[in-house]
């Protein structure tokens, strides 16, 4: 056995081989690429300037970037607690075989297909205070429309609705798979012992989905720190910045301006948030199954 | 049988390649396939979509030894540019404004085209005054003018009548800020609707324009060197405190993005609407189409003068050629096309832009159109920036955000220009 523990090592690398080397070619190369050209002044086109942690500092400095840091964490507060838990509910209603079921859950997946534009000019059409549903609906009230889209504090509530309409598809869909793999007769052995709904959702459900949820969490967090295309095509990020997220400020400074040097400082911070969150997600979870 | 298709596929595996030289134009204005997709009849077209596109058609149909591929990008496509030059996959042609020129040009990343002009038969000379300030930099021309734009007045008649504000069947228009104040709340007053119809949403480039007009109407210097502008002023603060007045007061469309108040000028929510030449076809035949809120009460006029003197800004659409190697079979293929295009300007005027070559200007067809004798001055009097100013297309988003925020009362005035005006020196710091 032991004689064979080499050459099979070497096998299961051969397999793992071309992904390892477009992985390193597609992700971990331009990873790499993208912190050297941090720590430059550089454009687009190639110019290059070292300057050491100067776009760091600049973008520590930069009160655009402070508001497009604020917008993008409030976003994935907004958008990942309420996505996760309305996913949840629905995948827990919608966990049976019956027929209708079955088509509701094709309704809810359809949203996830559509292309952002789409979803963005869907929601446009619901929240333009001029003509839009929800404005004609406020004026059947006798009420002034509400700027959704103009207003400071409105806009990144109607960023996260739009979001969480278009990306509650696939969560619906991982909590689905999980609720799937728990046994039956445990559900049985529940309902023997007489146990009401919270219980066993609180003491089987949960417990047995654990994993799936910590999955969900850390997708859409992952997600909705770099969202982008709803910002960009709804508001733009306005009003007055209002609604720029890291992205879309890195967006706007690499293909805008063209500063390619201080985009990719601010790609790193974002890079550096995004890891530092997830494995902040990782830990308190792990920690407490390690505890259990 | 299975034999056979397997040697049908070979064979057209096999064909010929398409030796025709290819040029690869990419521009905006928007798609419109659907309508104007088969049509070669560039005298039925209308609108900036459908004339261009009908053009194209007839270009391919006269000229079937050249293979042309058309990209259309969304407005403006400057990303979209940058990044296919930084891919080194630039197109051939490209539409333009002329004041981001200057950015590709100072860059090193067009070509001059003096050459392929007059390859083409087009005679630099014959460009209009300010179609040259917006092509010509440092002595050679970076770019084929295609029109000239300027921001107007788009008025409904029939709300300035109802408000008292039409004198011998012409609106009567401010001429200076409190006057403009006045009118605005006497149209309220008499109509219940906004004096103006603005767009206040992701629309930078709306109240840049109207604030570098009545900057250049004062005389004032927004950018004095290559390196700085100059915003935060008593000049500006004046032009911006007029907006935010209007707008606290109601007496300006609230909330609305360009095409919210496109519409609602359309629907007659509204007496002035301050945007391009570009507007003028679109409202001319709403005017001329029975059951319309403009129908026979529709004028345009320039910007009136406020503060200072008359002036206006105007930019304007260019096809400029980016850096790349050609083969001289292409170039020649880009010189006919550009030939080509020129000798259409006239067509192009029908969308409301001013033409770009003077001959265009001066015929009887062109000031036959509705409107134009209000506004061909333009073409000879409008103020492009200055050839030194690069990244307008980001400085203007910029700016623009930061005056949104100041008309809109999201930020006091004094703070919006400074930063607007640290922001974009920042920029310019950062250029190599």
């Amino acid at each position: 056995m032991k004689s064979g523990g080499a050459p099979r090592r070497l096998e299961g690398l051969a397999f793992v081989a071309p992904f390892l080397l477009l992985y390193g070619v597609v992700l971990i190369w331009p990873l790499l690429m993208g912190i050297g050209i941090s720590f430059h002044r550089a454009d687009l086109f190639g110019a290059r300037e070292w300057i050491g942690l100067g776009n760091y500092a600049t973008a520590l400095a930069d009160p655009v970037v402070h508001q497009a840091i604020g917008n993008t964490l409030l976003l994935a507060l907004l958008i990942v607690p309420p996505l996760t838990a309305l996913a949840l509910l629905l995948a827990l209603a919608l966990n049976r075989a019956t027929r209708g079921a079955a088509v509701f859950r094709g309704i809810f997946f359809s949203s996830s297909v559509l292309s952002v534009t789409i979803v963005t000019l869907i929601w446009r059409f619901i929240l333009t205070p001029d003509a839009g549903l929800l404005a004609v609906a406020a004026d059947a009230l006798g009420r002034e429309p509400l700027p959704f889209l103009s207003d400071q504090a409105l806009v990144i509530p109607a960023i996260a609705i739009t979001t969480i309409w278009w990306s509650l598809g696939f969560p619906i869909m991982l909590f689905l798979a999980g609720l799937q793999q728990v046994p039956a007769d445990v559900y049985e052995a529940a309902a023997l012992d007489r146990a009401g709904r919270w219980t066993t959702f609180r003491h089987i459900t949960l417990p047995a989905i654990r994993r799936t949820l910590l999955l969900v969490v850390m997708l859409q967090t992952v997600g909705q720190l770099q969202l982008f295309g709803q910002a960009q095509l709804l508001t733009g990020g306005g009003p007055g910045g209002g609604s720029r997220t890291i992205v879309l400020a890195i967006f706007e400074v690499a293909f805008g301006r063209w500063e390619l040097g201080y985009a990719t400082a601010l790609a790193e911070i974002l890079f550096a948030m995004i890891l530092v969150v997830t494995l902040l997600q990782y830990w308190l979870v792990t920690r407490r199954e390690d505890a259990g | 049988m299975r034999w056979c298709g397997l040697l049908l596929l070979l064979l057209a595996g096999c064909a010929a390649p398409d030796q025709r030289p290819e040029i690869v134009v990419q521009r905006f204005f928007g798609e419109c396939g659907v309508i104007h997709g088969g049509s070669t009849d560039v005298a039925a077209a209308d609108t900036e979509c459908g004339i261009l596109t009908t053009l194209f058609n007839r270009f391919e149909a006269e000229n079937p030894d050249i293979r042309l591929k058309v990209n259309v990008v969304a407005w403006p496509g400057y990303p979209q540019l940058a990044a296919q030059i930084a891919a080194g996959d630039p197109p051939d042609l490209v539409t333009m404004h002329q004041s981001v020129i200057s950015d590709y040009q100072d860059r090193g990343l067009l070509e001059p085209m003096d050459g392929v002009l007059v390859e083409a038969g087009v005679d630099a000379a014959t460009f209009t005054p300010a179609a040259r300030a917006g092509v010509v930099k440092y002595g050679r021309v970076y770019a084929m003018p295609w029109d000239t734009i300027g921001r107007l007045f788009h008025i409904n008649t029939r709300l300035m009548a109802q408000a008292g504000l039409m004198r011998d069947g012409k609106p009567v228009l401010p001429r200076s800020p409190d006057e403009l104040l006045a009118q605005a709340r006497q149209f309220k007053a008499a109509t219940g609707k906004p004096y103006l119809v603005q767009a206040h949403v992701n629309a930078p480039d709306f109240h840049v324009a109207l604030l570098y007009t009545y900057l250049l109407a004062q005389g004032d210097t927004i950018f004095p060197d290559a390196r700085h502008v100059r915003l935060d002023t008593p000049a500006a603060r004046q032009v911006v405190a007029l907006f935010r007045q209007l707008h606290a007061e109601g007496l300006t469309t609230r909330n609305q993005d360009f095409p919210a108040a496109t519409a609602r000028f359309v629907q007659g929510g509204g007496g002035i609407f301050p945007v391009g030449t570009w507007m003028i076809g679109p409202y001319d035949a709403e005017a001329a189409r029975p059951g319309s809120a403009l129908y026979r009460s529709y004028a345009i006029a320039p910007f009136p003068r406020l503060w200072g003197q008359d002036a206006a800004f105007v930019d304007g659409h260019a096809w400029v050629m980016p850096r790349a190697a050609r083969s001289r079979s292409e170039r020649a293929a880009i010189a006919r096309f550009l030939g080509f295009l020129a000798r259409y300007n006239a067509d192009w005027s029908r969308t409301g832009q001013l033409p770009a070559f003077q001959p265009v200007l001066e015929t009887d067809s062109f000031r036959a159109l509705p409107h134009r004798g209000d506004i061909v001055a333009i073409a000879s009097t409008g103020t492009q920036l200055p050839e030194h100013v690069r990244r307008q297309s980001a400085i203007q988003g910029l700016i623009g955000e930061e005056l949104e925020a100041a008309v809109t009362g999201i930020k006091p005035i004094d703070r919006a220009l400074a930063d607007a005006e640290r922001r974009v020196n920042r920029l310019y710091a950062e250029l190599p």
